[in-house]
């Protein structure tokens, strides 16, 4: 009896840039600022950038042009900066919560940021932002984020949740 | 980095900021996602600040490369500008002088070192 083909599925952008190395189990800030900074410094050891002030400084005004933390716990600060040499995510968790000025007021738990450079047609950047918005849109796919032991389980979950699109 | 072209660099980012923002495709797309845009205001002041601080032959140097490229301050890797790919021969034998700016010798785009 003939079988369907076994089709493997290829990774999202999100997943070929999910990476051990860019994540922050759970975070030392509690605040924005310094949040985004803590992140700025993990992403500057993994060498994304060697610039952290000016990734900072450009992070805090794309906040300023409003916040990206868009509720239900969830932040995904972006910027594409002329200090970032290749495209990077970085994962965070606060089990605690941070002030984030979040739409819903809510403290917020998951954090993406995502950098990049500023290079004139980047599709990838705004691809990765949309598979961060559905890979967490579910309740219970941010809960098993929230309480993975490891960052394979998550990465585990974010699979899941791209491939039942 | 000198302090002009950390102010040159934030200026750049700042102005593909304003400039996606503004972008109705873009800021769409962006907004479609659960982003809020309505800064842009804020944004523009703080761009004007920002250029307050900028040597005046230097701002007129990148405001008149910006109408011609998206990106006038660019990565140099090497002996390469990120801007052209061009390798530039004489990259290396310059030195770094605190306060210089270099420009690239083939697209002239203003170039940091990585």
């Amino acid at each position: 009896m003939p079988t369907a083909p076994f089709v493997e599925r290829r990774e999202s952008h999100l997943e070929v840039h999910l990476r051990p190395t860019h994540f922050i189990p759970e975070l030392r800030s509690k605040k924005k600022a310094s949040v985004l900074e803590e992140m700025v410094a993990h992403l500057a050891k993994h060498k994304a950038t060697r610039q952290v002030d000016a990734l900072l400084e450009t992070l805090l005004q794309r906040e300023a042009l409003g916040s990206t933390g868009i509720g239900k716990g969830i932040a995904i600060p972006h910027a594409r900066s002329t200090v970032v040499i290749e495209r990077a995510v970085l994962l965070a968790r606060s089990s605690k919560g941070i002030e984030f000025e979040a739409m819903d007021g809510n403290p917020v738990h998951i954090l993406f940021l995502i950098v990049a450079p500023p290079v004139d047609q980047d599709p990838i950047y705004l691809q990765m932002l949309s598979q961060i918005v559905k890979s967490i849109r579910l309740a219970p796919a941010r809960r098993r984020i929230l309480e993975a032991p490891d960052f394979g389980t998550i990465r585990t979950v974010i699979k899941g949740q791209l491939s039942d699109e | 980095m000198n302090s002009q072209l950390q102010a040159l660099v934030a200026l750049q980012d700042l102005d593909l900021m304003i400039r996606e923002a503004k972008d109705p495709e873009r800021a769409t797309q962006e907004q479609e996602l659960g982003f809020e845009l309505h800064g842009v205001d804020k944004l523009e002041k703080t761009r004007e600040r920002l250029a307050k601080q900028i040597d005046e032959s230097l701002l007129r140097v990148y405001e008149r490369m910006s109408r011609r490229f998206t990106r006038v301050v660019v990565p140099l890797e090497g002996k390469v500008c990120l801007g052209c790919f061009m390798g530039l021969p004489t990259a290396s034998k310059r030195t770094a002088e605190p306060g210089t700016i270099e420009n690239c010798e083939n697209c002239g785009r203003i170039l940091y070192r990585l």
